[in-house]
């Protein structure tokens, strides 16, 4: 997909949900939807570039944005530091841990990577809850209770006054999401499609995959561990339930329906996700059934998500045979 | 035995064969003869159903096989010998053997063949015991063809037999083909050149750019003046 | 009088130890079952199954259906005789319906991964819906303890290890002793060769599905009689059994084997000094080393 449509097609969104405040302004509970929907897509389209783009079988997504929410948090509560500059310490924070992580693993094999990532996924949980996490001040099972909001020059974004918080959110999702669309049509990704194709061939024009990837690497969890933060401060409390499957299933229903690869797809895909979510709360103990039960089948016969509705025969994805 | 009618084989973006014709009758030996990415290889790969996408018509006793699975197509009696052998190299000579009478056609008559095949190759018998992976290229040859033969098949498709040997075991090789074919067995060879041609094949077809360039018996091909040069070694 | 006092201490130390030790082969002779399944799959169809876990506690549940429900009679013996063909079938029409059809994309590895992790997702939470979120146990196999001397062992943890040694000694010598074993062999060792040979690969696909989901859940049958049945625990068998396969080197089951018992031993270790939550920390920091020192793992070729 070109540069131009790429833009567009986020232009466009944002364009629109930029608008929503005029005619929904009033209604709490859809302007918490809205933002929701833009801390996801963020996140959502992080994992794609690791992904779609750089081809790496990362599955600690969920676990960075965590670690960003928690640090930022930490840092905010227990160091009194001011949120802004919290919510970047815990960005670096967040990116010098993805770094730790895939220094080991992104040499080898894809699935691999994807055990060490999931593996710091599932080690997070007993370590927040445990000793060292209450000693770190995770608060242990309970969480942080007070976050305090983001305050800039006196004026705080909370959830007390949504519409502004809901416009801090677009301008920070629209910088994230552009910072990856950059990426994509920059050298790097021309880098990752020439490694996607044949690995050897790119690595004899002195393409180092381990160096991109370890790049991609830390880009996106930087960026993940920002918007995990900024999470923390708008809803002002985070425990360890975000570390349950569910979350991390919902956010791959958010890159499936977005289409892999198929970036900005997964900007739509978090948006349909997370209101879908939204409708599907009747269902109480079923949803997460039914979540699980969606990835498959979107799995199955969605293979380049609602993006596949827009591209043309030749640019969708010809089936090996 | 077999008719190949008007086939078009693709790998890739690649279009392979060309409108390509060929026949086969029972007790043959034909040589398909061409240079090296000419689709001599995908033509044998195009009938024992290995390729990746074939149009045209391929019959087998007056049935179309093209587009069947390639288990099928070994239940039918026709069975693929590779040129990169393709054996199992972390198993025994012995268990090589045994996987290769896996078809149905082939698992009543696994006692029977592989008494045949240990005659045709004393050596194999030796070694029944060592791994795959440990032989040299002649004996994994070897290895590959008596494989072939305990599927069973009436008709073996051999993929280039000879290559990479030492022109002494060249010669043992298609001494043996030729044995086989005493035997009763229908062969399709593929070669780059082929030493002394009348001594083995019947008829000759040769590939040039996924088409049939020539087609006649082996005197006609040896008294082509063209194909001299080229293909026969001469 | 001091004296005695301290070595008094040192033997129930001691004493600990042992337990501590039987624990640990007894854990590690189960998850032996469920690395070797998991080392067969990635071997043969090169497929990362991330719905492992949960097929560990579909052979619980299905046991405590039949002891809790149906009451079926015959003790584990008939227990066995009836979940293992289910546990087959199950692993075979999953493989043929939600995996097979992937395997023409490109990306097919990566869409696996998410299928089953959405599969993993489905099949807890079935479980919670069906059975509740409370845990389930089942009865031992055997009751009663072996005394000697001073040492107790129960005959429960007696069982499991036979057991599932039994069962990894069964899969080995159907592996190279009948013709679907060494078909499935032929296809991890060389997936083209075995198409030529007409080797049906798809079919070995789904039977290799399905054989490690039957390993996997006979392991689920065994555990669930010392510890419990819970519905969301299948993410942690799952990790635990990748880690172990990665640890072993993947695709080596003898690798596998090795490194089931370390990792039990070291599991035993970890929650006997510092408490259970921490094994899966210690498991990780093990993973990480492992990659960083030897990153085919123990037995894996490079």
């Amino acid at each position: 997909m070109s540069f131009k449509r790429m833009a567009t097609i986020m232009g466009g969104t944002f364009g629109l949900v930029a608008a929503a405040p005029l005619f929904v302004g009033d209604i709490r509970f859809i302007m918490h939807i809205l933002i929701m929907c833009l801390i996801w897509a963020v996140v959502a389209s992080c994992w794609d570039l690791i992904m779609g783009f750089a081809g790496i079988f990362s599955f600690g997504q969920v676990a960075f944005f965590a670690i960003g929410a928690y640090s930022s948090a930490i840092f905010s509560v227990n160091l009194g530091v001011p949120a802004v500059l919290a919510m970047l310490l815990a960005g670096l924070f967040t990116a010098l841990i993805g770094v730790l992580v895939g220094l080991p693993c992104l040499k080898l094999a894809g699935p691999y990577v994807a055990l060490v990532t999931f593996g710091v996924h599932m080690t997070l949980m007993p370590l927040l809850r445990g000793k060292i996490g209450m000693a770190l001040g995770s608060g242990g099972s309970v969480g942080i209770l007070t976050i305090p909001p983001i305050r800039i020059f006196g004026y705080s974004f909370s959830s007390a006054n949504l519409v502004p918080t809901f416009y801090f959110a677009l301008l920070l999702a629209m910088a994230c999401t552009a910072v990856i669309l950059v990426v994509i049509k920059s050298h790097w990704g021309t880098a990752f499609l020439a490694l996607k194709d044949s690995e050897d061939f790119a690595m004899s024009l002195g393409v180092s995959a381990f160096k991109y990837k370890l790049m991609v690497f830390a880009l996106t969890s930087f960026l993940t561990g920002v918007i995990g933060a900024f999470y923390g401060h708008y809803i002002g409390m985070i425990s360890t339930r975000m570390l349950e499957l569910d979350l991390f299933c919902t956010l791959m229903v958010m890159v499936v329906v977005g289409g892999i690869g198929m970036f900005p797809g997964t900007i739509l895909g978090a948006f349909i996700t997370v209101i879908a979510n939204e409708l599907l709360a009747p269902l109480g103990t079923y949803r997460a059934m039914v979540m699980g039960a969606l990835v498959v089948i979107l799995v199955l016969l969605l293979p380049n998500g609602v993006m596949g509705f827009w591209l043309k025969p030749a640019e969708a994805e010809a089936p090996a045979a | 035995m077999l008719k190949v009618i008007d086939i078009d084989a693709f790998y890739g973006q690649f279009h392979v064969l060309k409108k390509v014709s060929i026949q086969i009758k029972s007790g043959e030996v034909v040589v398909i003869l061409g240079p090296n990415g000419h689709g001599k290889s995908t033509l044998l790969k195009s009938i024992c159903g290995l390729a990746e996408r074939v149009e045209g018509r391929i019959e087998h006793n007056g049935q179309n096989i093209n587009g069947l699975p390639a288990e099928k197509i070994v239940n039918r009696g026709i069975i693929y010998i590779a040129e990169n052998r393709e054996l199992f190299p972390q198993m025994t000579v012995l268990e090589n053997l045994k996987l290769g009478a896996y078809s149905k056609n082939a698992r009543p008559h696994e006692k029977q063949n592989l008494e045949r095949v240990f005659t045709l190759f004393p050596r194999l018998k030796e070694r029944r015991g060592q791994m795959a992976a440990t032989m040299s290229g002649g004996e994994a040859r070897m290895l590959a063809v008596a494989r072939g033969l305990m599927s069973n098949a009436d008709l073996l498709c051999i993929d280039e037999p000879s290559l990479g040997l030492q022109p002494s075991l060249r010669i043992e090789v298609f001494n043996i083909i030729k044995e086989i074919n005493r035997q009763g067995k229908t062969v399709l060879l593929v070669e780059q050149n082929i030493p002394r041609i009348t001594d083995l094949a019947d008829r000759v077809y040769v590939i040039e750019e996924g088409r049939i360039s020539f087609e006649g018996d082996s005197g006609e091909a040896l008294n082509n003046e063209a194909l001299k040069e080229i293909f026969l070694g001469m | 009088m001091h004296f005695m006092h301290i070595s008094e201490d040192t033997i129930l130390l001691l004493y600990e130890i042992v337990d501590v030790i039987i624990s640990g082969l007894t854990n590690g002779s189960v998850y032996a079952l469920m690395a070797v399944g998991l080392t067969l799959i990635y071997g043969v169809t090169k497929a990362f199954n991330f719905a492992y876990g949960s097929f560990f506690n579909l052979g619980g549940y299905c046991a405590w259906i039949l002891i809790g429900i149906v009451g079926l009679a015959g003790g584990y013996f008939s227990i066995f005789l009836a979940v293992v063909p289910v546990l087959f079938v199950v692993g075979y029409l999953l493989e043929k319906v939600l995996v097979a059809p992937l395997r023409k994309y490109e990306d097919w590895e990566n869409k696996v991964m998410m299928m089953t992790l959405g599969l993993a997702l489905f099949m807890d939470n079935l479980y919670v819906v069906v059975f509740g979120g409370r845990v389930k146990s089942l009865p031992p196999i055997l009751e009663g303890t072996l005394e000697i001397g001073q040492l107790v062992f129960t005959y429960l943890d007696i069982t499991i290890f036979f057991l599932s040694i039994g069962g990894i000694l069964l899969f080995g010598w159907l592996l190279n002793n009948t013709r679907i074993g060494m078909a499935v062999k032929a296809v991890a060792q060389n997936p083209e060769g075995a198409r030529i040979v007409g080797i049906p690969k798809e079919r070995i696909f789904a039977a290799t599905f399905a054989i490690s989901t039957v390993m996997v859940g006979f392991g689920g049958i065994l555990l669930s009689q010392k510890y419990f049945i819970s519905p969301m625990s299948g993410g942690a068998i799952m990790v635990k059994s990748w880690v172990i396969t990665a640890f072993g080197g993947m695709g080596s089951i003898r690798g596998g084997l090795y490194a089931a018992f370390i990792i039990g031993m070291m599991e035993a270790f970890v929650g006997w000094g510092f408490g259970m939550s921490y094994g899966m920390i210690a498991l990780f920091i093990l993973l990480l080393t492992t990659l960083v020192v030897r990153p085919q793992g123990l037995m894996g070729k490079s």
